[in-house]
């Protein structure tokens, strides 16, 4: 009984909804995509305050997370933060909800261009989700493996005009139950236009539309590969960035564009996210 | 001589009257895209004791900041504060209010 609670609990945190966790690895900061990176930082000892919720659906299975997100600006170049995700998750069987794991990140602006109106510029980004949440719950809450996110990114922001490229890969730790769930990359290309570029004081508003892909690797149980697991899917996913002086909301959706998942397992059907942040 | 006893009061008197009135800075800043990103250097300049009516333009890159009587900028210190916002200080232009 207890391998088959395993197992299923495998198929649910290893295929299709497992990709939340891809959700999960996105720094929120400022002016950068809803589901990519960007090079974003934050001002010198400035704290950036942010609250998501995010939802997502494949078939039968939903998972929903309330997060809070709090950064630091270290530098003018360098920011630091925790992520702390509230989960809901719902197999099509069984449902469960509580603390996610808990994340800390830094992200390290290390190439800036400057001229009038325009920055272009590039970081590098690190991400460790740890292993705090329940896995006593049906469906788990929590992976039970640390797992680790590298990422780089490029942004060009102009008055009009934006664009970023970034690429993150995520090291999938293996839980004790002999679970190593494949490896991760992560490819993000993404315009945007402000329309109307307005003063600073008053209301400002970017549209934007990324193509976000993903490749996992199979995950394996106890050394032998899964053969429902991992694949490739592409999203277009348009969002919108409006701000007023120090508060911003983002959202954007997910609509799969393209999927090629190994063997049997559910596509995704739609992903979205709403995020409120304050610079204080 | 008499007459130039008077310019000389006369131009003391005016250089007092616009001292007591204060400075306005207006700094070329480049990077500035962005009315979010930007807030970062209106909090740093609320910070500097003295400084009032803090304008940002983003499209021409300028930054104006109004320093009361006896309180100044430096380059040096504007250089550092535009850094530690996330961009980068260009020139700083000041006259008297």
């Amino acid at each position: 009984m207890e391998k088959v609670k395993i197992l299923n609990n495998i198929k649910y945190n290893v295929c299709g909804l497992a990709v939340l966790l891809g959700l999960a690895s996105t720094a929120v900061l400022a002016h950068d995509p809803v589901f990519g990176i960007g090079p974003h930082v934050l001002f010198k000892d400035g704290f950036e305050v942010a609250l998501g919720v995010e939802s997502e659906k494949a078939a039968d299975e939903k998972e929903q997370a309330l997060q809070l997100e709090v950064t630091y600006g270290i530098t003018g170049d360098w920011a630091i933060g925790v992520d702390l995700p509230y989960d809901y998750k719902d197999d099509g069987t069984n449902s469960s909800n509580g603390m996610g794991d808990l994340s800390v990140f830094s992200k390290y602006r290390f190439w800036r261009k400057d001229s009038l109106g325009l920055q272009e510029s590039a970081a590098v980004l690190v991400k460790v989700i740890t292993d705090t949440a329940s896995t006593s719950k049906t469906p788990f809450l929590g992976k039970g493996t640390t797992d680790t996110i590298l990422g780089l990114t490029y942004g060009y922001e102009g008055r009009r005009w934006y664009r970023w490229a970034g690429a993150r890969y995520r090291f999938n730790g293996k839980n004790n139950a002999g679970v190593d769930r494949g490896d991760k990359i992560l490819l993000d290309f993404v315009g945007g236009i402000r329309p109307t570029p307005t003063g600073y004081l008053e209301p400002d508003t970017v549209w934007l539309l990324e193509l976000n892909g993903e490749y996992g690797k199979k995950a394996s149980f106890n050394g032998s590969n899964l053969a429902n697991t991992g694949g490739t899917e592409w999203f277009i996913s348009p969002g919108i960035f409006w701000t007023k002086r120090n508060f911003a909301i983002k959202a954007g959706v997910q609509i799969p564009v393209s999927s090629n998942l190994n063997g049997s397992q559910n596509e995704s059907d739609y992903r979205a996210k709403l995020i409120f942040e304050w610079h204080l | 001589m008499k007459k130039i006893i008077l310019a000389i009061a006369m131009s003391i008197l005016m250089i007092q009257t616009v001292q007591a009135a204060g400075t306005q800075y207006e700094m070329r800043v480049d990077g500035l895209a962005c009315p979010f990103c930007a807030y970062g250097i209106e909090k740093k300049l609320k910070a500097i004791e003295g400084t009032s009516n803090i304008s940002v333009d983003l499209n021409k890159g300028l930054v104006k900041v109004e320093m009361a009587e006896g309180k100044s900028l430096t380059e040096d210190r504007m250089k550092k504060l535009f850094s530690d916002s996330g961009f980068t200080y260009r020139s700083m232009k000041k006259k008297a209010l």
